[in-house]
């Protein structure tokens, strides 16, 4: 498990220290990818910038007036995070009265989405793949129940006639594998895979 | 613990406190957020390919206790000589089967293909149609073709699979529909290269 240091941080890129700002944003990138995953709907561009600017203005904050409690560094991240993922939110809700704002917009997502489509894409391949190989045709439809139709493990349980236990077992085997497939593959190495030092 | 809680996460099953709790940890934590990626990656992948086609997952539905299971193939083993009987005789044809004569051969056919800024869609001819798929093919790989009809808000059904489909050229696989077996509406054509994880090919038509 990282540790990350948030007072230690602060004081570091305070003082001007640029190795301490590639650390900060090597420790918080991959949390707030996974953060705005969730606030963005789909839309991997909006996704990239929303990380960007979150990292850009801790930076800023940090190399500036700071924050009042450094060792919740990473709490101020997400707060951040969070508050971008809101206001962009809003500005798209406004920007659906603005017909000429919203086909600039589209254009802009089109080439800023490509890299997404690729990681849908070996997302996809990669789910592919995992369901070819189950062991038991029981295992793929227990997955379309869990993460697709989101119905509760005991209710899956119940139906499939599984004990919890068995039950997590599978799905902690499928994820497993879901995983070796990527690494196979050498699929997203920039992110999922990217253990780094 | 960490693994309840990304589940419920990813599955949007925590409060706004508990998931901005949740949120901060990870934030601070990169490997565990690389736990919370690779799920919501397998979420996103499942949902994708369940979007995509049902043909993955027709094979789940329906779990059978091994009896049922046995008494179920027997039925299919039974089912299968009696319309093999039919097929000969050529009294029911397939929705879905390979070219094997020569008046299939010469008979009606449609041709389907990839091509860009196409206006609209071919359409079914009526009757038993051969339907002619233009693409690169690898004449020595088996290919599956799968039938699929796009349902108003429904989406997709698989209505029947051919497996082991061998090209009869480099550019051309030929397959045997019978029209009158279908409704009206629109259809999928689905080629995929067994054994192997390309894409497949997709081709659309309609049944007028």
């Amino acid at each position: 498990m990282d540790f990350v240091p948030g007072g230690e941080l602060t004081r570091r890129i305070r003082e001007g220290d640029a190795s301490a700002e590639a650390e900060l944003i090597r420790q918080f990138e991959p949390g707030l990818r996974v953060l705005l995953r969730r606030r963005t709907g789909g839309d991997h561009g909006l996704l990239q910038d929303l990380v960007q600017e979150t990292l850009l203005i801790v930076i800023q904050r940090l190399r500036g007036a700071g924050i009042e409690e450094p060792e919740k560094l990473a709490a101020f991240a997400a707060q951040t995070a969070r508050n971008l993922a809101i206001a962009s939110l809003r500005k798209t809700e406004r920007q659906k009265t603005d017909i000429d704002s919203a086909a600039t917009e589209r254009n802009a997502d089109t080439a800023r989405g490509v890299e997404g489509l690729a990681e849908d894409f070996e997302a996809a391949m990669a789910v592919r793949a995992l369901l070819r190989e189950l062991p038991q045709s029981r295992d793929s439809l227990m997955l379309k129940r869990f993460y697709l139709e989101d119905h509760d493990k005991e209710v899956i349980c119940q139906e499939m006639q599984l004990s919890e236990a068995a039950f997590n077992q599978a799905l902690s085997r499928a994820r497993r594998r879901f995983r070796q497939i990527l690494e196979e593959r050498g699929f997203a190495k920039r992110d999922l895979l990217n253990q780094g030092p | 613990m960490n693994q309840q809680l990304i589940e419920q996460y990813v599955a949007g099953k925590l409060s706004e406190a508990e998931a901005e709790a949740f949120e901060d940890s990870f934030v601070a934590n990169r490997d565990l957020a690389r736990l919370v990626e690779l799920e919501q990656r397998l979420k996103d992948g499942l949902a994708l390919v369940a979007s995509g086609s049902t043909e993955e997952f027709v094979r789940a539905e329906n779990p059978l206790p091994w009896k049922l299971a046995l008494a179920a193939s027997v039925l299919l083993c039974v089912g299968t000589l009696a319309w093999v009987g039919k097929h000969l005789s050529g009294l029911h044809p397939q929705l879905l089967a390979a070219v094997t004569t020569e008046e299939q051969r010469t008979g009606t056919s449609m041709r389907l293909a990839l091509i860009r800024g196409a206006d609209g869609m071919p359409q079914l001819p009526a009757g038993t149609v051969r339907v002619e798929i233009v693409g690169l093919f690898e004449p020595e790989l088996h290919y599956t073709v799968a039938l699929d009809r796009i349902e108003p808000n429904q989406g997709i059904t698989t209505l029947s699979t051919l497996y082991g489909e061998h090209p009869t050229s480099p550019v051309t696989l030929e397959v045997m529909i019978d029209g009158k077996q279908l409704e009206p509406g629109s259809y999928f054509i689905r080629v995929r290269k067994q054994a192997s994880d390309e894409e497949a090919l997709d081709f659309t038509f309609v049944k007028p």
